[in-house]
């Protein structure tokens, strides 16, 4: 059987542990036709697969991955030509990514996971923080007519920067000792594509509009990446929060209410729409 | 030796004994671990397994004089040396020139790389609304040695890929200069540039009292970096006038702008067989109101700083070979800070 890693990366709630989730009830489930297909339970522990698929149909949140819960799960599957192929993800905490930004670290393991396969890159479409001036800020307030925005004056922090600066700052240290194992495969994620899909804009021109540092630093190719962009609707809709007292969500109930799971799942490239995770994994493994 | 006074931090990957800077970005009376011994507290075990350290990745603050000579050694590069006394906007010029990026293309050149991501990121801060400034302001460069901030550009007049390496000293180790030009200090950023950046801050120009002051030094320091060896012939030399924003608003605006052209007649009289070209701009890089753009100039400015670098003169007014590299000029670093 073939072996083969694909790199799941993202800042902290970017919906890496949703699209494994998601991923793996299309897999077992098999009402869908799919890339890639499953083969057997044979590789190991399904524990983790099982809990968050569980979740996921069941519309709630999932829970945040914590650094010392980092995970490798791995799917033994069949590819389009009837070949087994296991397939292993890690399920990394998005904070080891947010300290590799930050902090310039990492831990070894995360390390060792990193140099395996090509990469998936996961970005929340909806909550990609812009950069912002001080002169625009002012100028909005003036023409307004409100008061010029006050406060403590806030010290620097790397965690300040713009998203766009953050995932690149990401990629490039995927392409710089002692993580770089030359050049990759990357399948950009656009996650909750549900609430920005109503923009009109397909994904490349959303990454465009949105994240333009990140479209110059792919464009140019300094470091290599070959790249594809998705829309990735993996959840569906708001789901229900797992904190006590709050009342459910109204898309979740409505999300369970499909008879077929599988079909909350949208995955968009260029013009096209499917509900098949795997295709992405597919191209990444090619 | 003075240990006993020895700058130290508890983080060992800070440099701060020798850069003056905090590894993190911060002040260094915020900083949690400058002042401290490594391990303060803790037995020293230097056989600490690597993972309660974790793996170091590459740093993302300026890059030293030794890590930007290996940019320029990789790649085609540019090297811009950029003077200017004080506040005269250095470091919102770099920033700026950054930020544009955020937003797109400039002047037909991409974004492709940067080593120094968290040192532009700080260098942006203040004029960024996540400061919470109610104007924006700008972090000034702290004494000590040269740092470069470093920019991959590609496409447009950046070609297929360009470095550009800013250079970054504090205006007062300039401004000096001109009184001791026997004792110059080697100043590498300049001996390699390939475009001398010389800032008029047009705030000190529209000053009645300042202005002649002002024109002044700015002639007196070029002087003495001539005078000095730091020049070489085959230099491009751009002078920005800086805070653009300041002088459209100032009943004085014409008298500044006037002023300004008349220093381009002196330095053109004065260093016009010194350098390959002198051309100008001016530039509102970070605006305190809204009456230019954001960024006016700098777009412009960059177009100077990409143009193809002009080597080999007929002849040379300094001793100093040209190099690629700054390699040559670190070793004479190194050998000066040991005679020192």
């Amino acid at each position: 059987m073939a072996d083969r890693s694909v790199v799941i990366i993202g800042l902290p709630e970017s919906g890496k542990t949703t699209f494994l989730g998601a991923l793996w009830h299309l897999i077992i489930e098999r009402d869908i036709h799919t890339v890639l297909r499953f083969h057997n339970l044979r590789s190991g522990d399904a524990a983790h697969l099982n809990a968050i698929a569980a979740r996921w149909r069941e519309a709630r949140i999932q829970e945040r991955t914590t650094i010392g819960g980092n995970k490798l799960v791995s799917m033994n599957l069949l590819d389009a030509s009837g070949m087994a192929v296991r397939v292993t993800f890690p399920d990394v905490a998005g904070e080891s990514y947010r300290r590799m930004w930050e902090e310039r670290a990492c831990d070894p393991e995360v390390a060792e996971v990193l140099r395996a396969g090509s990469v998936s890159l996961f970005i929340h479409a909806d909550t990609i923080r812009p950069p912002q001036w001080v002169v625009d800020e002012t100028e909005l307030s003036r023409k307004l007519g409100l008061p010029t925005p006050q406060g403590e004056e806030v010290p620097w922090h790397p965690r300040m920067a713009p998203t766009q600066v953050q995932v690149v700052g990401l990629l490039q240290l995927l392409r710089e000792s002692p993580l770089d194992v030359g050049p990759r495969r990357l399948a950009i994620m656009l996650s909750a594509w549900d609430k920005v899909s109503e923009e009109g804009l397909e994904p490349h021109a959303y990454l465009e509009a949105k994240l333009p540092l990140l479209g110059q630093y792919l464009r140019q190719a300094a470091d290599g990446w070959t790249w594809r962009v998705y829309g990735l609707s993996a959840q569906g809709g708001e789901y229900d929060s797992t904190k006590e007292g709050v009342p459910p969500s109204a898309e979740a109930e409505a999300l369970r209410n499909l008879d077929q799971p599988s079909k909350r799942i949208r995955l968009v490239q260029g013009g096209t729409e499917t509900h098949d995770l795997t295709g992405p994994l597919a191209w990444l493994m090619e | 030796m003075a240990d006993d006074v020895a700058i130290i931090c508890a983080n060992r990957q800070c440099r701060v004994a020798e850069t003056g800077r905090c590894i993190e970005g911060l002040e260094l009376s915020k900083c949690p671990h400058y002042g401290r011994g490594p391990d303060e507290g803790v037995t020293d075990q230097s056989d600490e397994p690597e993972s309660t350290v974790g793996l170091q990745l590459p740093g993302a603050d300026t890059l030293t004089l030794e890590q930007a000579s290996r940019v320029l050694r990789a790649r085609n590069a540019r090297v811009i040396a950029i003077i200017g006394p004080k506040g005269s906007g250095k470091t919102s010029l770099i920033a700026s020139l950054y930020d544009l990026f955020q937003e797109g293309s400039v002047e037909g050149a991409e974004y492709a790389r940067s080593e120094t991501l968290h040192a532009f990121e700080l260098a942006c801060h203040d004029a960024r609304a996540a400061s919470r400034r109610s104007e924006p302001d700008m972090e000034r460069t702290p004494l000590g040695e040269v740092r470069f901030y470093h920019l991959d550009l590609a496409g447009g007049p950046a070609g297929s890929r360009l470095a550009l390496l800013m250079g970054d000293r504090a205006g007062e180790e300039y401004r000096s200069a001109a009184d001791d030009v026997a004792n110059l200090p080697p100043f590498p950023e300049i001996a390699r540039a390939d475009t001398i950046t010389v800032l008029v801050d047009g705030q000190r120009l529209l000053d009645a009292g300042a202005r002649h002051n002002l024109r002044s030094e700015i002639i007196m320091m070029l002087q003495a970096f001539l005078d000095g060896g730091v020049l070489r012939a085959s230099q491009r030399l751009v002078v920005v006038l800086t805070k653009f924003d300041a002088i459209k608003t100032s009943p004085a605006c014409d008298r500044a702008e006037n002023d300004f052209r008349q220093l381009l007649v002196q330095l053109e009289r004065a260093f016009g067989s010194t350098f390959s070209e002198i051309k100008s701009c001016v530039s509102a890089a970070s605006p305190k109101n809204a009456v230019v753009p954001r960024g006016t100039g700098v777009g412009e400015m960059l177009t100077y700083w990409v143009a193809p670098a002009a080597f080999e003169p007929a002849e040379r007014p300094t001793l100093t070979k040209p190099t690629r590299a700054f390699g040559r000029l670190s070793a004479a670093d190194a050998s000066e800070a040991r005679d020192g």
